[in-house]
């Protein structure tokens, strides 16, 4: 049998025909983990087919749908472009499809809007008034420039140059400010001398995340240079998408290894345990409060480091050379929870999908600007659950979850906090 | 090829807008293949179709309505509960409508009487949830607990867990359909009133109509609801640990065990499963394909091949292992009991055990089927039939040995005589053989196997599975009952004249061999020229036929 | 008119009969059904000429009613329209009992008396309703459902694959047995169930409407090796229901009964004018009484397990439920017992049922075990109307399936030379069933009266069955008037 050659580059749809062609409509990608799975409620992890019960609006209909367009059976339609961006690409298709098999899922994803954006078709109208706001003002919402280190208040101490940069990210420095004095108020109180990018610009995830690779790519250089420029040898996120960016994203971009980024990339929950476990933490004021955490997708099953690859397909679909998946098997888990469970007082639950179960809140990766609904369904499902285990307070590492999550909630009893704001909720002053 | 307007408005008007389409992409994502069971194959690429339309119904009476529109406006159209089952659960002809029963997804639990009731959308990896929360459990098939509960039981599953639980079918009591021509059908004790705890009766059973040995394939109605037996298990939780894709179940280890043991032949791994049954001991009770082992051990496809390739029809052959599942229903004595008669057993055949992990993997949520696909791309089960032990201890050799004729394309298995236990504590037994390939080279000779095996069946008077619409109904028609088809057409005409449901099933098989050219060197059983379906479906066929060989 | 001479032909002239003598036998029987005569019997000797038969009666549209028992209890077996009677007691044949495969394969004429006692050389058992006549044919109350005693078993039905005469005549075999050549196959008959349709469940509680079933697969087990009879007296039954709902799902014992006094005694009494009424009032009003028992291996450690959960449940739970192997009062009562409960009633004694007073009429039914109190007020409310003592009421109810349903089952005694005493049982028995099917009695077994009244509720299952029905016997010569027929 002859061999194909193909490589793990979601810019050509053809290196996952063959993945799409393997998919066997088990359902892996929709239903919680059958271990886990928690019985008649909470069942499933894919926010996209619950939006839509329409078999399309699952991996395994997209996997189809996918062989469709690269096979050129399919015209592009707005229905098509529904299809295939009403869903925040969370991951939990992918890792539900390793469990058992090889297939590329979210990669095969990831490359169905490539292809829509190269045909003229895509992205959605709303992505690309993104795109236009990140080109003229290096952030999403097209805000001033100028205003992006506002939130810096004079109160917090930060250094001209440090071995950490700490990169906030458009949601925490324009529409969260509060994330990011809390982050820069735990740093201090940690004593880790930190700087920021001498000018930031967004991280490009809407751009990578709708197929506009060139652009996202361009941006990747831009940024990636800017922190070799500083000398700093760790990269800080408050944001679990933005720290999926700069650990995963900016290496495929560059067709290079996360560890050869040249400097190392860390999310607060990280960098939180550590400074718990060296001491430099000290949670001391109790929060008595009934807390759960969600597992925000892009510091969970999307965070495995990356790594190139191309290579042949031969005999069976066997791959040469041999490949080591990414599976979602090293997503930030107990960190978060060691630090929330040495918090004083705290009575820690767990959510009933937990990990890579984790239901996505719907919001990330371009989908809440263009589908509002399907967010805000999400976040009202996943907020079901909060209710069912009772839970006062509801906690994650990603703006877009916490923002997504408190607009479903408003009238509920949930409290909806960012990791950094409950820990520095518990530092002494 | 579009649905008829009028049939479409009318149909919208029972669901919303919103859960009914035709569009081109969301029709698309229903397509079978080209991956998944079965899928690959020349009967997926000659007899499957995308919808012409899908539509999401919520409940029996939305379903009843459904059929009646598709009955008046002649839309042929195909239940689906997942698909999993591959090709034969999805349209064979250009414009059906495919009545996606996701939604049916209802469900409530009798604790006391230990039965659940459930709709088609509720997959048993729900189910055995629900159950194991309560202190019962059910038995999921090897197919996977993605299956939906009813599609399942409907149309059989099963697991080593049926060792003791039997028929898959005694599990099902009161249960609800809409019949072929939109009459609703209740089953069991909802026959006469709202109560749906006992399946029997009235008199005669119509939960024959429900199915057959193995299962309609959607051709004879719509099963929408469904009382399902749960069987009492043990107080202890399992509980879920490891992090994808390393998760298992915890075992209580005084209340539910795993042991593997070695057997030192083959007749003594058989003669073992009859004393266990004799003995009326254990949970559950397998012997396991040494590839089975191999797809658990390894990470990826190569490093299975790295395993499965050092193997040598040898160590195949010499490979006995039966593995027992003790379930401690009563008390922590009773387990200690079970397995001191299990080493009883053992000791006296020879048996060894091994250290076994004190975890389920697969069984008892999972019925992982979804890493069968994993060594070669493509897989199919040629054969999973409930017998006695005597022709399950000796069913899977016979296949091994066709198998050899067609490998290469066939997966390189070393002569793997397939899977059997023990069914029913040792009354029945079962049997399973797996095939694989790569759809990507020429699949014509797994076709040309798959169509030999229900021959070899005949000739050496075996029960087999493959049977009704599985393969040609006039192949194994004459030589089961004699002429059970002739019986199934009776029902078939008298609830479905006009062939809606699921056109061309039953004779979907037979229709293949009469369209693919690489088939028609093995039809030689009688057959008519003609078959007996109404006039609008037999001028599609023949348009079909005649298509195809244009194509060609 | 019927042909003798054309039956002979088919079954040979020592196999047809009209003599009246003949005929009136199985015009009744010891049920309340009315009397119904046929015009002949035939016996044939082979699933042929019983494929033969049926033609022939196709052929003459003359009504054929199967029988396969001697004694008869229910009425399904009286000719409603005339017609013929096929007996198939001279097919009895034990093919063969199978001790590695545990299963039976015999013919419809085969009895309980029988067959047990063949299994019994073997050292094997079956499982059995309670005190089947020994007179009877096992398949056909295998095929009927009939409850069997035994509540421990998970895998439901006894009978395996098995061979049908449909009513055109055509002989089948369904199951795993519809492989060509079957016996002489690697298909040993072990699975009921298809080919393509699940034939079986037509024939099953058929009362004879769906075809002529010639022979069967039935599962049989080894005998125990060792048995401990346990007994409670019972006063409250729903608190009875309660323990049952609490132990059987732990899967202990074997035959499982509850009796009432009435029953029992009507079952343990050697000498009825002796002991009868001396065992009606000494008995309690209900007997719980569970066999545990010790199998192949191991079989007192077997025992152990089993009595430690109930001596634990009883401690902890159930305080006022005493087991123990002694019915105070009663002593020796447990090897008795375990004999009654693992043999039919022997032929040559009256059927208990009739002991007392010559007749009886069972009315039984499937029930969820916790409403079982409320029928025994609904039939203990009726009785009086018709001038029947409550005290005298028949009770049994059989658990099923680790509790999750029972059989219930109220028999009314009476003397059947007494023609007012039939009809008040017969009104009685009519209202009773009636006030039991309001309240959710099902009925899955509608003999006699029974019928209409059951059927009149399942409109749409009759449609169904009726069309189904037509397939197979599209002239209705199968027994009909039965059932909704």
């Amino acid at each position: 049998m002859p061999t194909t050659k193909f490589s793990l580059d979601p810019s050509d749809i053809n290196n996952f025909t063959y993945d799409m062609s393997r998919c066997i409509k088990c359902k892996g990608c929709y239903w919680v983990e059958h271990t886990y799975q928690p019985g008649a409620r909470f069942a499933t992890r894919c926010p996209s087919n619950v939006w839509n019960d329409f078999d399309a609006y699952g991996a395994f209909g997209k996997m189809r749908i996918g062989l469709a367009l690269a096979e050129g059976r399919l015209e592009w339609t707005p229905k098509l472009l529904e299809i295939i961006y009403a869903d925040p690409l969370c991951g939990a298709c992918d890792v539900g499809c390793k469990r058992n098999l090889d297939l590329e899922v979210e990669l095969s994803l990831e490359s169905l809007r490539v292809k829509a954006v190269k045909d003229g078709a895509g992205p959605m109208p709303v992505h690309k008034k993104i795109a236009q706001n990140i080109a003229t003002k290096h952030n999403v919402y097209g805000a001033p420039h100028g205003n992006r280190k506002q939130w810096a208040t004079g109160d917090l101490k930060i250094e001209e140059k440090a071995d950490l940069l700490y990169f906030v990210g458009c949601t925490a420095s324009y529409g969260n400010k509060e994330i990011a004095q809390s982050t820069a108020k735990i740093l201090n109180a940690t004593g880790t001398p930190f700087m920021l990018m001498p000018e930031e610009w967004c991280c490009g995830n809407t751009l990578q995340s709708v197929g506009m690779l060139d652009e996202a790519r361009a941006l990747a250089k831009r940024n990636i240079e800017m922190v070799k420029s500083t000398g700093a040898k760790r990269v800080l996120l408050s944001c679990a998408e933005g720290y999926r960016m700069w650990k995963v994203e900016y290496p495929k971009l560059l067709n290079i290894a996360t560890a050869d980024l040249g400097f190392e990339v860390v999310h607060l929950v990280e960098f939180a345990d550590e400074a718990l476990q060296k001491g430099s933490l000290r949670p001391a004021k109790p929060v008595n409060k009934r807390v759960t955490y969600h597992d925000s997708c892009s510091i969970s099953r999307l965070a495995d480091p990356w790594t190139p690859y191309s290579g042949e397909r031969g005999w069976m679909g066997t791959v040469n050379p041999r490949l080591k998946r990414r599976r979602g098997t090293q997503g930030l888990y107990a960190q978060p929870r060691n630090v929330i469970n040495a918090i004083p007082g705290i009575d820690f639950v767990e959510m009933i999908r937990t990990r890579e179960n984790a239901f996505c809140c719907g919001a990330g990766r371009g989908t809440k600007e263009a589908f509002p609904t399907l967010a805000s369904s999400s976040a009202k499902h996943r907020l079901e659950e909060v209710k069912e285990i009772g839970a006062e307070v509801l906690v994650s590492a990603c703006p877009w979850c916490k923002n997504n999550f408190a607009s479903a909630a408003a009238g509920d009893n949930v409290k909806v906090m960012d990791f950094s704001e409950l820990i520095l909720a518990s530092l002494d002053a | 090829m579009a649905i008829v307007k009028e049939a479409y408005r009318a149909l919208e008007a029972v669901v919303g807008a919103g859960y009914l389409s035709d569009d081109p992409a969301v029709c698309e994502g229903y397509r079978s293949g080209p991956g998944g069971y079965e899928n690959g194959l020349g009967y997926e690429r000659v007899m499957t179709r995308i919808p012409g339309a899908v539509i999401l119904p919520r409940s029996t009476e939305e379903v009843q309505k459904i059929v009646k529109i598709c009955l008046r406006y002649k839309v042929p159209y195909v239940p689906y509960s997942t698909g999993f089952y591959g090709p034969r659960s999805h349209p064979h002809i250009e414009g059906a409508l495919l009545v996606d029963l996701k939604r049916l997804n209802d469900f409530e639990f009798d604790e006391k009487h230990w039965y659940a009731n459930v709709g088609s959308g509720f997959i048993y990896a729900q189910f055995q949830e629900e159950c194991l929360k309560r202190g019962g459990y059910g038995v999921i098939g090897g197919g996977g607990a993605q299956a939906s509960v009813i599609a399942n039981l409907i149309g059989d599953g099963w697991s080593p867990l049926s060792h003791r639980i039997g028929l898959p079918h005694r599990r099902i009591l009161g249960t609800e359909m809409v019949l072929p021509d939109g009459e609703i059908l209740r089953t069991g004790s909802l026959a006469v009133g709202d109560d749906p705890f006992w399946g029997d009766g009235i008199g005669p059973d119509l939960r024959g109509l429900l199915r057959g040995y193995t299962g309609l394939r959607g051709c004879l109605g719509i099963v929408t609801k469904m009382a399902v037996k749960v069987l009492p298990f043990q107080p202890e939780r399992l509980e879920p640990t490891g992090i994808s894709p390393d998760t298992a179940l915890a075992l209580p280890e005084k209340r539910v065990k795993w042991i593997n043991y070695i057997m030192p032949s083959k007749e003594t791994q058989v003669r073992a499963m009859y004393e266990i049954g004799k003995a009326e001991i254990g949970g559950a009770v397998t012997k396991v394909p040494l590839f089975w082992r191999a797809i658990a051990k390894a990470e990826c496809k190569e490093e299975f091949w790295d395993l499965w390739l050092k193997e040598t029809p040898e160590t195949v052959a010499n490979f006995h292992i039966v593995r027992v599942l003790l379930i401690g229903f009563t008390n922590e004595e009773q387990l200690e009991y079970d397995e001191k008669v299990l080493s009883d057993i053992m000791q006296e055949l020879g048996g060894s055990p091994r250290r076994t992990k004190p975890s389920d993997e697969s069984w008892i949520k999972n019925a992982d089927s979804a890493g069968m696909w994993l060594m070669c791309g493509s897989y199919v089960s040629v054969d999973y039939v409930i017998e006695t032990l005597g022709q399950a201890t000796e069913h899977g050799q016979v296949y091994a040995d066709l198998k050899k004729k067609y490998t290469p394309p066939l997966m390189p298995d070393h002569g793997d005589p397939g899977w059997f236990q023990s069914f029913e504590l040792g009354y029945q037994g079962y049997s399973e053989f797996l095939i694989y390939w790569d759809q990507d080279e020429n699949t014509d000779g797994v076709d040309h196997f798959y169509l030999e095996t229900s021959k070899m069946n005949i000739n050496h008077r075996f029960y087999t599975s493959l049977l009704g619409p599985h393969q040609p109904m006039y192949l194994t028609g004459p030589k089961y009952g004699p002429n059970y088809h002739e019986w199934m057409l009776k029902i078939k005409n008298e609830f479905d004249p006009m062939w809606l449901c699921h056109p061309p099933v039953p004779f979907a098989h037979d229709e293949f061999v009469r369209r693919a050219p690489w088939m028609h060197k093995l039809a030689d059983w009688e057959s008519p020229r003609e078959f007996p379906y109404p006039q609008w479906l037999k001028e599609k066929m023949d348009a079909e036929a005649a298509a195809f060989h244009v194509k060609k | 008119m019927i042909s003798k001479d054309e039956l002979a032909n088919i079954v040979g002239a020592e196999n047809v009969s009209d003599a009246e003598a003949v005929l009136l036998k199985y015009s009744r029987d010891r049920s309340l059904v009315p009397a119904g005569s046929p015009e002949c019997v035939v016996w044939p000797t082979g699933s042929e000429q019983v494929g033969e038969v049926l033609k022939w009666a196709n052929a003459g549209n003359i009504p054929v009613v199967p029988v396969s028992s001697q004694e008869h209890f229910n009425g399904g077996a009286i000719p409603r329209q005339g017609g013929i009677i096929l007996d198939l007691s001279k097919m009895n044949r034990i093919f063969e009992i199978d001790k590695d495969l545990k299963k039976a394969r015999f013919e419809a004429g085969v009895t309980w008396g029988r067959l047990t006692a063949e299994l019994a050389k073997k050292g094997m058992r079956t499982i059995m309703p309670l005190l089947p006549h020994a007179d009877r044919s096992v398949l056909t109350d295998t095929l009927e459902r009939e409850v069997p005693t035994n509540t421990v078993y998970d895998y439901g039905e006894p009978m395996m694959a098995f061979e049908v005469v449909w009513p055109t005549g055509d002989i089948f075999r369904l199951g795993s047995a519809s492989v060509n050549g079957y016996p002489d196959s690697m298909s040993k008959g072990g699975n009921p169930s298809g080919p393509g349709i699940d034939f079986y469940r037509f024939v099953q509680g058929a009362q004879g409407t769906m075809g002529v079933v010639t022979w069967t697969n039935m599962k049989i087990m080894f005998e125990t090796k060792k048995d401990k009879v346990f007994f409670a007296p019972v006063e409250d039954l729903a608190y009875a229901q309660e323990f049952l709902y609490r132990i059987l799902p732990r899967r202990v014992g074997q035959e499982v009964v509850l009796l009432n006094s009435t029953d029992l005694a009507a079952i343990l009494a050697e000498d009825m004018d002796a002991e009868f009424e001396k065992l009606r009032a000494t008995l309690p009003p209900w007997t719980l009484i569970l066999v545990v028992s010790g199998l192949l291996r191991r079989p007192d450690e077997k025992i152990a397990y089993e009595v430690k959960l109930l001596r634990e449940v009883m401690k902890n739970e159930f305080r006022e439920m005493h087991l123990s192997e002694a019915l105070p009062g009663f002593p020796g009562l447990g090897s008795k017992m375990l004999s009654l409960l693992r043999n039919p009633w022997p032929a040559h004694l009256t059927y208990w049922k009739n002991r007392w007073q010559g007749a009886s009429q069972s009315l039984f039914f499937i029930a969820r075990p916790e409403m079982s109190p409320l029928y025994v007020d609904i039939v203990e409310a009726i009785a009086p109307r018709y001038g029947y003592p409550v005290a005298d009421i028949g009770s049994y109810i059989q658990p099923i399936e680790h509790n999750r349903a029972c059989q219930v089952e109220f028999t009314f005694f009476y003397d059947a030379r007494d023609e007012e005493a039939k009809a008040r049982i017969s009104a009685l028995y009519r209202d009773a069933a009636q006030a039991l099917v309001g309240e959710g009695a099902l009925f899955t077994r509608p003999y006699g009266d029974l019928a209409p009244m059951v059927y009149e509720r399942a409109a749409g299952y009759v449609m169904a069955l009726k069309r189904v029905k037509k397939l197979f016997d599209p002239n209705n010569i199968m027994n009909p008037g039965n059932l909704c027929f």
